[in-house]
């Protein structure tokens, strides 16, 4: 069933966002934005698989294409603010304020 | 039959694997249970019959981006005391519930009334490497390029801000 696939996906997604808001670790949320990445990818490739068309599966290699430059470019921002700031907390980094 | 006990695992794993990442407290372990979230969703899309994102699946982000991830969590040496203190874990994952549960039982209604169809195993090379190749290659060609530009400019972005050796006065 094609809708269970879906529910399934609506249910990763809220969980990602849960992991956004409610954690502080800087890894955990990086890891909640990947999730809900995974979870649209299923959306994705459940549709495809209904409409039987392969336009899906060429997005789905797009998001993981943008997944894998999130990532290198997070984790090189994570690494410098470890750096200087020694710690891994979200409300440390706030240095975007006006 | 065979294949809904097969969805009803993979479900179940992925959910246990994402709720494991927002639950535990230690990056680590919250790392270990996405790898389980992906290994499964890597089975669930074999269940859609995408051979192809099957694969890119468990070698991009099963393997690629969760061992960089994994990688970099090693390398700081995270210890117990470094991580934030989050004393008010609890009160925001209830209220962060109390916010996004609605929404989802409102999604997963709308989910509900889209016309459903059996999701059998499809032959005839639906989502293998040579169909997916050429819709990429017809369709998409463009976006691919783009794709490619954004994937450069990452990486000069990552060696330029990590490989800092500048002293700063």
């Amino acid at each position: 069933m094609i809708q269970n696939y879906l529910i399934l996906s609506v249910i990763l997604f809220s969980l990602g966002i849960l992991g956004v808001i409610s954690r502080r670790n800087v890894f955990t949320v990086f890891m909640s934005i990947e999730l809900m990445l995974n979870a649209a990818n299923l959306a994705f490739l459940a549709f495809s698989r209904l409409h039987e068309s392969m336009d899906g599966h060429v997005l789905v290699m797009m998001v993981m294409a943008v997944a894998a430059a999130e990532a290198a470019l997070a984790l090189a921002v994570v690494i410098l603010l470890h750096k200087h700031k020694g710690k891994l907390d979200t409300n440390v980094f706030s240095l975007l304020k006006g | 039959m065979f294949a809904e006990g097969l969805f009803i695992g993979f479900s179940v794993l992925s959910v246990l694997g994402a709720l494991g990442l927002v639950l535990f407290r230690h990056p680590m372990n919250g790392a270990m249970s996405l790898i389980v979230t992906m290994i499964s969703l890597a089975g669930l899309y074999a269940l859609l019959s995408a051979k192809l994102i099957f694969a890119l699946q468990l070698i991009v982000y099963a393997g690629a981006i969760m061992s960089l991830i994994i990688f970099i969590i090693m390398f700081l040496n995270i210890q117990e005391s470094d991580l934030p203190e989050e004393k008010g874990r609890l009160t925001y994952l209830i209220g962060g519930s109390v916010v996004i549960i609605p929404i989802t039982l409102f999604l997963i209604k709308v989910v509900k009334s889209i016309p459903n169809a059996e999701a059998t195993i499809v032959g005839n090379g639906f989502g293998g490497v040579k169909e997916v190749g050429l819709v990429l290659y017809q369709d998409w060609l463009l976006p691919f390029e783009i794709v490619s530009i954004l994937l450069l400019v990452a990486l000069i972005g990552a060696v330029v801000l990590a490989g800092k050796r500048r002293v700063i006065k």
